[in-house]
């Protein structure tokens, strides 16, 4: 009895992780990429621009020498991206707008990402 | 003792005046410099009141957050509890925040208190915060629901050996009034505790209340602003049992040292208040005569 009590947990717990794992699997589908360079202190491009309502990936490669932090409070997200390698920022799916974001290690260097 | 209590509000007026003068003009120097400052994270910058903000996801932070109670009817008190504060926001809409508490109480002559001068280890407690509304360009609103329970061995009034359990529920809402310059921060809480004492008595009581305060930035890292509290006091958690309120006033300021590094300031006076079945002006039973917020935050 205590057997199939247990199996029965087992199965729901598994079905729960499956069912998780497509949807962020789906989710990962759908997302927007969006990529952004980091060399001499600059964002290139300054001005990247992304659909409103879908998730969104910004991978930014940092090929200066030193590590930069990618941070904007709007995005609400931070992320250490070490000298010479790349960053990836999950972001939830935006409204229309401007997001600013900077390297908080070089607060000179700043970007934006435009949702419409 | 009238005229103690008229100078208190004097001085929170005066105080406050000035802040508002002050502020009023650094902003206005500085109106044309505000389309270069970055965003800025908006919980810290209106004193007690608590802002809509919940950090960046993959921030970690550590703070020491404490809050100073000054002054009953008779005699002399001060008490501070500390918050030793560890947070972080795992994802974009929440934040999680934990820590221990250390409480300093110094009391002389104050009635119905015994006299203590001690320092120590008090509790700890968790803290839950939800973004419930996010702004955006085209709802300058945020809002954010938080749950704090707290389990504390000292109390905080007296500074006696006690079990206290509460559970502070608020919601943080904020408006950005003038893009990234003037924001208004409002807060609606409720805190119910249960308190075990050595002798076995059982209290029970509620803080209902709520604030609004206005925060400028005079400058990218610096704001300085005004809040008001509203603060009603209950001998039952289901808010049955009213025993007195107070109102609270008082100037923040809010100054970020280095990307990493900031500092939250706030003073509160009680300009006005009742105690109930006690015709006295100002609640001193319940309430302080003044409260002071120092917190000092190290992101990582």
């Amino acid at each position: 009895m205590v057997a199939v009590t247990m199996m029965k947990r087992l199965i729901l717990a598994a079905l729960c992780a499956s069912a998780m794992l497509q949807v962020s699997a789906s989710q990962a589908q759908q997302a927007t990429e969006v990529h952004v360079t980091y060399s001499k202190g600059q964002f290139q491009p300054g001005e990247v621009s992304a659909p409103a309502d879908k998730p969104i990936t910004i991978r930014v490669k940092n090929l200066d020498a030193k590590a930069m932090e990618f941070e904007s409070k709007s995005l609400r997200v931070e992320k250490v991206v070490a000298a010479n390698s790349e960053g990836v920022i999950n972001v939830r799916a935006l409204k229309p707008g401007r997001y600013e974001f900077y390297d908080d290690f070089n607060e000179k260097a700043r970007g934006a990402l435009t949702v419409q | 003792m009238r005229v103690a209590e008229k100078s208190g509000r004097c001085h929170a007026i005066v105080l406050c005046a000035a802040a508002c003068l002050w502020f009023s003009g650094c902003g206005g120097a500085r109106a044309e410099d505000a389309s270069s400052w970055h965003d800025i994270e908006t919980k810290y910058i209106f004193g007690f009141t608590t802002g809509s903000g919940i950090g960046l996801e993959g921030e970690k932070e550590f703070t020491v957050d404490t809050i100073g109670r000054f002054g009953k009817r008779d005699g002399h008190y001060a008490a501070t509890e500390s918050k030793y504060e560890f947070e972080f926001t795992p994802t974009q809409f929440i934040q999680i925040e934990f820590g221990a508490l250390g409480s300093t109480h110094n009391i002389g002559g104050v009635t119905d208190l015994d006299d203590k001068r001690q320092v120590a280890a008090t509790g700890a407690f968790a803290e839950l915060r939800y973004l419930a509304l996010e702004r955006t360009a085209n709802n300058p609103l945020a809002v954010t629901l938080a749950v704090e329970p707290t389990v504390r061995l000292t109390d905080e009034t007296t500074g006696g050996r006690v079990r206290n359990y509460e559970f502070e529920t608020t919601v943080n809402a904020d408006i950005e009034l003038m893009k990234n310059q003037l924001f208004a921060g409002f807060n609606l809480l409720y805190e119910p505790e249960v308190t075990w004492t050595p002798m076995g008595d059982v209290q029970r009581e509620a803080k209902f209340g709520g604030s609004a305060a206005l925060s400028l930035r005079v400058a990218s890292n610096v704001t300085v602003g005004g809040e008001v509290w509203y603060l009603r006091h209950y001998d039952a958690a289901n808010l049955t049992a009213f025993t007195g309120d107070a109102v609270m006033l008082g100037p923040t300021l809010f100054i970020r040292f280095t990307p990493k590094m900031f500092m939250t300031a706030a003073w509160c006076a009680q300009v006005w208040g009742r105690e109930i079945g006690n015709p006295v002006s100002l609640n001193l039973a319940e309430f302080q005569r003044h409260r002071a917020r120092l917190k000092f935050a190290w992101e990582f």
